[in-house]
């Protein structure tokens, strides 16, 4: 009886272990290959006479997309059409190549704004 | 206190305690996300139709429909990538027969979304991309569409199309987006100029050829707020005139007026 213990408590342990395993890998950096990446990132800034954006730059860096679904929606929905938008963007950020791209690419991420939006 | 009166005395309150901070919850939130946006002071609520007067329209003239496709990145019919089974039409127009014998007669009427009061697009529509905006417009959340067509299907007036490629034609129009292949469309009232007190692309085309035939405005304020010349009041307009509706019996309210038909 004993015996049939000790072997399933070994194996709940490993089972626990196994399922841990990717979950603890996933948020420890792995290797420079990543971090190197980002470091390389090139983007192209607005004239020094441009300090911010609408809002601080590190709000911005994370916080954009949803800024700009919160103007989507008040623009689609309601109407609602603010000084800002996608359009306001293109006038200080005026590549995509040179500043949006780089770090979408980077992270992989494919926003499917502008298959329909124009920006240059 | 017996068991019973203990028993409802308990319930009683894990009710009344429940449901009021519910209550409390729902009446103090503050995510006006989903809320429907209010009017800015001072300002009644607009309700956007159009008349068409045909007989200013004249045969043969394609000026608004022109005017559209620029405005709306519209591929031109006859491209390699429109070709026309899938041509994408805001605004087209249509021949019209009456009568027989001696008193038939042909007209060519353009036709649009008729931005219905009772939409049955935006009623079948799964995912409620296609609803009617608070001012009456009938609109496509292209964001939201599926392209599953049924709108297409629902609409009384074939005013909806679909888009079956991308759009890879020029941006004559940068300010106003293009749609993906795969989302439905339909005219939109030029919402996006309505919105910044400009007139819709079809009524400048139409004015700047001297026709004037086409006048959007507010059928609810008849003195004010209108967009074009005193004289051109929309809501005027339809009270004085006989205006009739296309397919008025089916009782979706259409918004678009026409004047001779």
């Amino acid at each position: 009886m004993s015996e049939k213990k000790k072997t399933g408590i070994i194996g709940l342990i490993v089972l626990t272990l196994i399922i841990l395993v990717p979950l603890v890998l996933s948020i420890i950096p792995v290797g420079q290959a990543g971090s190197q990446d980002l470091d390389g990132v090139f983007l192209e800034m607005p004239a020094d006479s441009i300090q911010n954006c609408i809002m601080n730059t590190d709000s911005m860096r994370y916080h954009h997309w949803e800024i700009l679904l919160g103007m989507r929606e008040r623009v689609v929905r309601y109407g609602i059409r603010e000084e800002h938008g996608l359009h306001s963007c293109r006038d200080c950020h005026t590549s995509r190549e040179r500043f949006c791209n780089q770090c979408h690419n980077a992270v992989s991420m494919d926003p499917d704004c502008f298959g329909c939006h124009y920006y240059p | 206190m017996n068991r019973r009166d203990f028993l409802k005395a308990t319930g009683g309150t894990i009710v009344a305690v429940g449901s009021g901070a519910y209550a409390f919850r729902f009446m103090t939130q503050t995510n006006t996300r989903f809320r429907h946006a209010g009017l800015p002071e001072g300002q009644t609520q607009k309700l956007y139709g159009m008349v068409i007067d045909l007989t200013k329209c004249e045969p043969g003239c394609t000026a608004c429909m022109d005017a559209c496709r620029r405005e709306n990145n519209i591929a031109e019919p006859g491209a390699e990538e429109n070709h026309e089974r899938w041509d994408i039409h805001w605004i087209r127009k249509v021949r019209m027969e009456s009568g027989v014998g001696e008193v038939h007669r042909e007209r060519e009427i353009p036709l649009l979304c008729n931005h219905c009061d009772n939409p049955p697009c935006a009623q079948v529509c799964p995912v409620q991309a296609t609803y009617k905006r608070h001012d009456g417009i009938v609109i496509v959340d292209q964001h939201r569409c599926i392209g599953c067509r049924y709108c297409m299907i629902a609409c009384p007036y074939n005013a909806r199309y679909f888009n079956f490629k991308d759009h890879h034609a020029d941006w004559t129009n940068p300010d106003h987006p293009k749609r993906s292949h795969g989302v439905a469309e339909a005219c939109n009232l030029c919402a996006h100029r309505l919105d910044v007190g400009q007139k819709p692309a079809c009524v400048e085309a139409c004015e700047q050829i001297g026709c004037g035939a086409i006048m959007v405005g507010d059928l609810n304020n008849p003195t004010e707020g209108e967009l074009h010349n005193p004289e051109d009041l929309v809501s005027r307009f339809i009270a004085e005139n006989p205006v009739q509706r296309i397919r008025d019996d089916l009782g979706t309210e259409p918004k678009v007026y026409y004047y001779g038909l």
